[in-house]
């Protein structure tokens, strides 16, 4: 199982964080949200997520979280880094879009 | 004993029952995947007849052929059959014939599972196939979007069929996706690792995962929409605090990863039967699994890019075709992966060769199309014309039908045991592939000019006539093409030579086998030390028929195989598999009462079938395991292995592990709806929220306590504790539901009930498999026995547990809250 | 009756790729880009596909096709599409300015209704007036089912869903008749149901809005 998680946690926290920012966003322009108006709680959420994709993926990479066998261990690493740019491409908008219109 | 003995031997204990009995009590994988296949092909044939009544409608202007009222039920149906009644069900057929066979074992890991989910399939696709008949069949498109698809826009029983009877259809898929997870994780021939599975192993495991993940949504959305319609629940309500939107991203949360549920096990089979053509092996092994997983991964962040015209922010539009964009990555991987292996092999121009063509050809132009609707302002335009039509049929028909008579091509040796023997595959060929792109090409063209989907008529000078025509008779012409493959296969199933084993001199396990295959596919398992082992050891045919490997000794006279560890595939424990039965069939006959007491609302059947069925479950249950405990057994080449149901984690509790996963999305869709609803609908905050107190908050919390523990007791005092936490939980459930009585007033009244309805179901669960544990003692089944069973139960009452916290949560915070 | 004469005249009165306004224009050029894009890209693709039968025998390396045409080549086309795509977004949204005309649009099975906020208690039924030579920011809503507004010459689609309020930008460029679709399908009348841009001049539109021509 552990390498099963190994090659699916990166990108699954992909998913979560992406939909996390999503649902941020749908808050931040919906009619329920009172605070000040403004992308830096996106950005915040943004870069908290690339965040744990580098730990995840330094993890990963020096073998602090090992696979022995090396055909997965490449895998687990080509996902990983995949996680990361996959975080940052996605969430990109967060910095350039206009955000409630 | 010699070959000939142990294959008599074994046949006697693993065929299913002579005659059409043995069709009804076969739980044998070989035949259940062939009866899969056969009833999803019948539905492609239904389908294919919708598409052509639409072609037929659209070939001129003014089409007085069919009306609107008839029109909108055929293209409504053409996109269900195809989609959940014939292209899921074939992935699943394929899977349930091959994956034993590449894997190197006996049967699938729960042979009656199996069967189950092929009856329910075969009794929710007859009920659609009835209203069809009929002339009630749904008529809200494919995708049922309410209001249209609710009371207000169809107030008859049509929609009800979509809702009931597809969801029916998808225990099949929701059965079979555990099923294969476990298979392929656990059911492997020794020595196999996961990093020499088969690729094709990979593809089924990661689209088994997304089955699982991705038809909750949908499951969900029906019952909160059929809800809706049978009891006036109003989540998709406005007025009353729904919204139309929540139907659409449950739709599409599930709508996309569908899309590659079909393209994945496609691509499974190219990776497989591409090299074998090339007469090579794969390119870049550990890079296609890494796409296979990111592409499943991030399909289920794509969903709202069917939602671009929606009214959504533009940055949310952004982050979903940032998204979008980014999923051709890995496929651009996997094309090129293949393209390379093609390079470094020497290809021929074989059947199934010739198919993988078209499928380049073709998906590639579907996935380009596919690219540029992700662009949002282009989809803007492009978004509910033909050329949507046309990007999703280069896809579809690119992505999943090609590959699959490329497929067809290359096992039917297999599944015969005979030589393609008449030539009437390349004349089908080249009536179909330029049949297809002249049926669709100029389609997209067509979406442009401004032609809608869905539209029943059109009339003249819009430069549509033309392309119209075109396409119908060029829709003709693949029609009969497939008419044509339909025959080659029944001529050369029926006919013909009998064929050497492996005619493509391939690597993989299924062809170490003799084809047609025997019931018990290996008289002996083989121990796997490579990716290819036909590669590495041609004599490995022969001496699997000698018994030289695992369980070759058939003296125990009963079904057994071999489990192994997942990632290293050492040899873990011998299975013992059921025999044949007909409770799979019976069980999924009730089932479908069930389902039928809800559609024509006969209520009263609903809870008797409810009954009936756990109590098939129980029979079903009960005969598994034994009282005294057998011990380690010999599995031959020295092997000395404990049977499954007496370890700590039998197949069942790996079963209950991803069923739960199942259980653990549909609930969290369930919270994701709440929230929408909570943040977006127009008509919020209700005109009161329910605030459960003190009182209720402590027994839930006590509840679910004792339930938790309960799992952890021994089994008398394990039931007794649950029946407590049940009591508690119940009694909690009806202090919040006094205080919201009517669950027609407000989606958030409504959401209550449902959470609620959840929570309370799940503690019932936990307590009848605590009681079965109990039962299991006073029947005087040892410790050891009763171990994998206790594990199970205790998988459940902790699931209860948390999910009745987290509900009680979900229903107090606003409260606190406002 | 007159209107659907002459529109069903017309070659392109529902073209998205004969455009007769900004926004339409600007996606229409979008599509020429991807429309050459794509086909480069095939072409590209099915030559190296046909070259694997051609090409003389020999090793073939892995790090080229994974690395260099699987991951480079679409990283590098996507990060520009998505650039194009995105920067194109940003400049149809409905931003605020002086001269925009606001004009609200109510779906219902099978017909529109159209108000005008320059001319308060004015409604058209299936005819939408507006300026042409001014941005118009449509605000749709539906009293039903979810349905969809597309006038194709002048801007992409928006859906008009109960409940909520969507705002779509659309311009004319000249004055004239422009065809309306909805977009959405919503049941039996879903063929017909159409309706009618009607762009005035200057002078036109003042006139519509003092309520003459009724
Ligand atoms: C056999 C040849 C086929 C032809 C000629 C064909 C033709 C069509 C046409 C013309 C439509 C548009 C109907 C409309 O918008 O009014 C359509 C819709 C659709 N088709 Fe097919 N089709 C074929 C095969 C398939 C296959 C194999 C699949 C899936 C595996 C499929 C899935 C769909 C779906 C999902 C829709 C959308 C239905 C809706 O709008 O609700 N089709 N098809
Ligand atoms: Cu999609
Ligand atoms: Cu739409």
């Amino acid at each position: 199982m552990s390498t099963i998680l190994r090659l699916s946690l990166p990108l699954t926290l992909w998913l979560a964080s992406f939909s996390a920012v999503y649902g941020l966003h749908g808050l931040l322009c919906s009619s329920r949200w009172t605070g000040p108006d403004g992308r830096w709680p996106l950005i915040a959420a943004a870069l908290l997520a690339l965040a744990l994709q580098g730990a995840l993926l330094a993890l990963i990479a020096t073998r602090r979280w090992p696979e022995p066998e090396p055909t997965l261990h490449r895998t687990s690493l080509i996902l990983a880094v995949a996680a990361f740019v996959g975080t940052g491409w996605t969430l990109m908008p967060v910095a350039f879009v206009s955000h409630c219109l | 004993m010699n070959a000939l003995r142990r294959h008599r031997a074994l046949t006697r204990i693993w065929a299913s029952a002579p005659g059409w009995k043995g069709w009804f009590t076969s739980v044998n994988h070989t035949d259940l995947g062939r009866m899969f296949l056969t009833v999803a092909v019948f539905f492609f044939l239904v389908g294919g007849i919708l598409a052509m009544l639409i072609r037929a409608q659209l070939a001129t202007p003014r089409s007085a052929f069919m009306g609107p009222e008839t029109y909108n039920q055929v293209f409504t149906m053409h996109g269900t059959i195809m989609m959940f009644l014939f292209a899921i069900p074939f992935f699943e057929g394929l899977a349930v014939y091959l994956l034993p066979k590449l894997l190197g074992t006996r049967d699938l890991a729960f042979p009656r599972l199996t069967a189950y989910g092929f009856w329910c399939y075969v009794f929710g696709g007859s009920m659609m196939i009835f209203a069809l008949l009929a002339g009630i069949a749904p008529d809200s498109g494919w995708f049922m979007y309410p209001p249209l698809s609710s009371t207000i826009g169809a107030p008859g029983i049509n929609s009800d069929f979509w809702l009931i009877g597809i969801t029916f259809v998808e225990i099949s898929a929701i059965s079979a996706a555990v099923e294969i997870t476990v298979t392929i994780l656990r059911y492997r021939a020794p020595g196999m690792s996961l990093a020499k599975m088969p690729i094709f192993a990979w593809y089924a495991l990661v689209t088994a995962v997304m089955i699982l993940t991705g038809f909750p949504p949908l499951i969900l959305g029906s019952i909160l929409l059929e809800l809706e319609r049978a009891f006036g629940m109003p989540f998709f309500q406005v007025a009353q605090g729904g919204d139309a939107l929540l139907w659409q991203h449950l739709f599409w949360m599930f709508g996309h990863p569908e899309v590659y549920i079909i393209f994945l096990p496609a691509a499974g089979a190219i990776s497989t039967i591409l090299p074998v053509m090339a007469r090579t092996t794969l390119m870049g092994y550990g890079w296609v699994v890494a796409a296979a997983v990111s592409l499943a991964v991030l399909s289920f962040g794509l969903w709202v890019h069917h939602m671009f015209t929606t009214g959504i922010p533009h940055m949310g539009l952004a982050f979903f075709s940032a998204a979008s964009t980014l999923v051709a990555v890995p496929t651009a991987v996997q094309i090129f992966a293949w393209i390379g292996t093609l390079w470094r092999g020497r290809p021929g121009l074989h059947l199934p060769m010739m198919w993988l063509l078209a499928f380049f050809a073709t998906f590639v132009i579907g996935g380009l199309t596919g690219v540029m609707v992700a662009v949002v302002p282009f989809d803007w335009q492009a978004h509910d014309t033909y050329f949507i039509v046309a990007h999703l049929h280069y896809v579809l028909i690119g992505g999943f039908v090609f590959p699959m008579l490329a497929a067809l091509y290359y096992w039917m040796p297999h599944f015969v045991g005979r030589k393609t023997y008449f030539k009437l595959g390349g004349v089908a060929f080249w009536l179909i592939v330029p049949g297809f792109h002249g049926t669709f090409l100029l389609l997209h063209w067509a979406g442009l000019l401004g032609m809608r989907r869905r539209i029943d008529s059109y009339g003249p000078g819009q430069g549509w006539e033309i392309i119209n025509l075109i396409a119908s008779v060029s829709g003709f012409v693949m029609a009969i093409g497939f008419a044509l493959v339909l025959i080659d296969v029944i001529i050369n199933a029926v006919t013909a030579i009998r064929g050497s084993r492996d005619p493509w001199r391939a690597g993989t396990l299924e062809w170490a086998m003799p084809t047609p295959p025997a019931a018990y596919n290996f008289a002996s398992l083989p121990h796997v030390d490579s990716r290819d082992p036909l590669y590495a050891d041609r004599e490995l045919p022969v001496r699997l028929a000698r018994g030289e490997g695992y369980l070759g000794d058939p003296a125990r006279g009963r079904r057994e195989t071999l489990t192994v560890d997942i990632a290293t595939g050492a040899p873990r424990t011998i299975v013992v598999f059921p025999g044949n039965t007909a409770l799979p069939v019976l069980m999924s006959a009730v089932t479908g009462l069930f389902f039928l007491g809800m559609l024509v609302k006969d209520y009263w059947l609903v809870p008797i079938s409810a009954l009936g069925v756990i109590g098939c479950a129980l029979a079903w249950v009960w005969s598994l395991g034994r009282r005294a405990p057998e011990g380690p057994l010999d599995a031959g080449r020295g092997a000395v292995l404990p049977v499954a149901s007496e370890v700590a984690d039998p197949p069942g509790w790996w079963g209950s592990l991803f069923l739960l996963l199942a259980d653990g999305t549909f609930l969290g869709s369930l919270l994701f709806g709440y929230a929408f609803l909570w943040t977006i609908a127009p008509n919020w905050p209700p005109p009161a929220y329910a605030e459960p107190g003190p009182a209720a908050l402590a027994l839930v919390l006590a509840g679910a306590a004792l339930t938790a523990v309960g799992g952890r007791l021994g089994a008398l005092a394990g039931v007794a504790a649950a029946l407590a936490g049940t009591v508690a939980v119940g009694l909690a459930a009806l202090a919040v539901l006094a205080q919201v009585p009517d669950p027609a007033a407000h989606a958030y009244d409504a959401t209550v009930w449902v959470l609620v309805g959840y929570a309370l179901l799940h503690q019932v669960v936990a307590l009848i498999m605590m009681a079965l544990v109990a039962a299991r003692r006073w029947a005087g089944h040892s410790a050891v026995t009763r171990r994998g069973a206790a594990r199970v139960a205790r998988l459940w009452s902790d699931y209860a547990a948390l999910v009745a916290l987290l509900a009680a949560a979900a229903v107090g915070l606003p409260g606190v809250l406002a | 009756m007159t209107t659907l004469v002459a529109l069903a005249g017309c070659e392109e009165s529902l073209s998205a790729v004969h455009p007769a306004g900004p926004a339409a224009a600007t996606i229409a050029t979008l599509w020429w880009v991807l429309l050459a894009g794509a086909t480069a890209i095939f072409l590209f693709v099915a030559g190296l596909l046909a070259w694997a039968w051609r090409r003389p025998p020999g090793e073939v390396a892995e790090r080229p096709f994974v690395i260099g045409l699987g991951l480079a080549f679409p990283l590098t086309v996507l990060a520009a599409l998505l650039a194009y795509g995105l920067v194109v977004g940003e400049r149809l949204l409905p931003r605020g300015g002086a001269d925009v005309v606001v004009v609200r649009a109510e779906a219902r099975q099978w017909a529109w209704s159209f108000g005008y906020d320059d001319a308060p208690g004015r409604v058209t039924e299936d005819e939408l007036h507006i300026p042409a030579g001014r941005p118009v920011d449509v605000a749709l809503t539906s009293a039903d089912v979810v349905h969809g507004f597309w006038v194709p010459r002048l801007a992409g689609k928006l859906d008009a869903v109960p409940g909520h309020v969507n705002v779509l930008r659309l311009e004319a460029d000249a004055p004239g008749r422009y065809g309306g679709l909805g977009s959405e399908f919503n049941g039996v009348g879903y063929v017909g149901h159409r309706f009618t841009v009607i762009a005035h001049d200057a002078t036109g539109w003042q006139a519509f809005l003092a309520g003459e021509g009724e």
